[in-house]
């Protein structure tokens, strides 16, 4: 079991870089991450896996993205937007995470779009960054949401990961400390080693079909 | 005023904490305020007063933190939603939470790393930009860019120092 952060920017979108961010990541209990746009490495122990983020642009838009991402062999998370956005999104094939839901609105993310993602076991992103670096209403806003995304998990079982969408090792936290702010959330101690897990059960990007005989 | 006996007193525990990035000495009443906003605006005022919360001792990065026993979760918690302390980025990691003060710094000295003789460069060039190193231990090096105005801190290792 691969403890995973599903998220980190480093170096030139954040201030770290990313073997920084591995030695960093080694100490504060993880097996590898997720880097956007980093080739894959192993530094100090930990994993880094290539990944692509895509923001909130058209349907058609993220097909010709996910054609030029296919043969990078980088995990590919989406953003999240309106329902209908995140219905077409989660119908495509070779997309592992939909990142972004604290954003949304209320509707976003339903019933129809849970129970798409848990059959196409597409990852669905808890980003702990609103919960840690925003106040107020926003941080209020973004509870709200993932109460009702843990509602949806509760039933419908699709896969969970989570990320501090870190930009900066001072943005990245330990695992006993996901544990507790998931915990504020919701989530308790085995979901929370289940979603950190779940990143290294997601597809391999760069794997091929096998043929079993 | 004469002091309660012992059994009238209310338990306390104590965290302790440590400030990053390295070399941060925070002052202590700004850091104060900062766990302050931290424990308040994420679990409210009743429950901030339930905590009880003070920064009691300071040892440089080393930061012991006092709250009332059965709420050292929720104080943990707030702690690692400080990012800033007087303008300065920061994070708190937790290190150990105990009923003493006395057995934090005692934990203080052990962790303490030694002085080892570690040879860095007076300042490095990235991407044709001068950078002054400000700190360094082990494989992570912090440099801060060269200027007025710009001021951020970004954190390498040596060997992306050789890469360069």
């Amino acid at each position: 079991m691969k403890i995973t952060d599903a998220c980190v920017y480093p170096r030139p979108s954040g201030d770290s870089s990313v073997r920084r961010m591995a030695l960093e990541a080694h100490e504060l209990g993880f097996d590898s991450l997720i880097a956007v746009d980093t080739p894959a490495c192993d530094y100090a122990g930990v994993h880094v896996a290539s990944g692509v983020v895509i923001g909130e642009i058209p349907a058609q838009d993220i097909a010709v993205r996910m054609k030029r991402h296919r043969e990078t062999g980088a995990f590919v998370t989406v953003q999240a937007g309106d329902n209908g956005h995140n219905r077409a999104v989660l119908g495509m094939k070779g997309i592992h995470i939909l990142c972004g839901i604290h954003g949304t609105d209320r509707h976003a993310f339903d019933h129809v779009t849970a129970k798409m993602a848990a059959d196409n076991g597409v990852a669905i992103d808890v980003s702990l960054a609103p919960v840690i670096r925003e106040r107020g209403v926003v941080r209020q806003r973004a509870l709200d949401r993932y109460f009702d995304l843990m509602l949806l998990e509760r039933r419908f079982e699709f896969p969970l990961v989570i990320s501090t969408h870190a930009r900066s090792v001072l943005e990245m936290r330990s695992v006993r400390e996901f544990s507790a702010l998931a915990s504020v959330i919701g989530l308790d101690i085995p979901d929370v080693e289940q979603a950190l897990s779940n990143a290294g059960m997601l597809p391999s990007p760069s794997s091929a079909v096998k043929v079993i005989q | 005023m004469t002091s309660r006996p012992p059994t009238l007193r209310e338990k306390r525990r104590y965290v302790l904490i440590r400030v990053e990035p390295a070399g941060t000495v925070p002052d202590q009443k700004e850091l104060y305020f900062a766990v302050h906003e931290a424990v308040s605006s994420l679990w409210g005022d009743a429950t901030a007063a339930l905590i009880h919360m003070a920064v009691v001792a300071a040892d440089n990065e080393y930061v012991i933190v006092r709250c009332r026993r059965g709420t050292e979760r929720e104080l943990a918690i707030a702690l690692t939603t400080v990012t800033v302390c007087a303008g300065q980025r920061i994070s708190l990691r937790t290190v150990a939470t105990s009923g003493t003060i006395e057995s934090l710094r005692e934990r203080i000295a052990v962790m303490r790393a030694p002085d080892t003789a570690v040879v860095l460069p007076d300042e490095c060039t990235i991407d044709g930009r001068r950078y002054t190193v400000c700190n360094g231990s082990g494989q992570k090096i912090d440099v801060i860019e060269k200027g007025f105005k710009n001021t951020t801190r970004f954190f390498l290792t040596r060997e992306d120092l050789e890469d360069i």
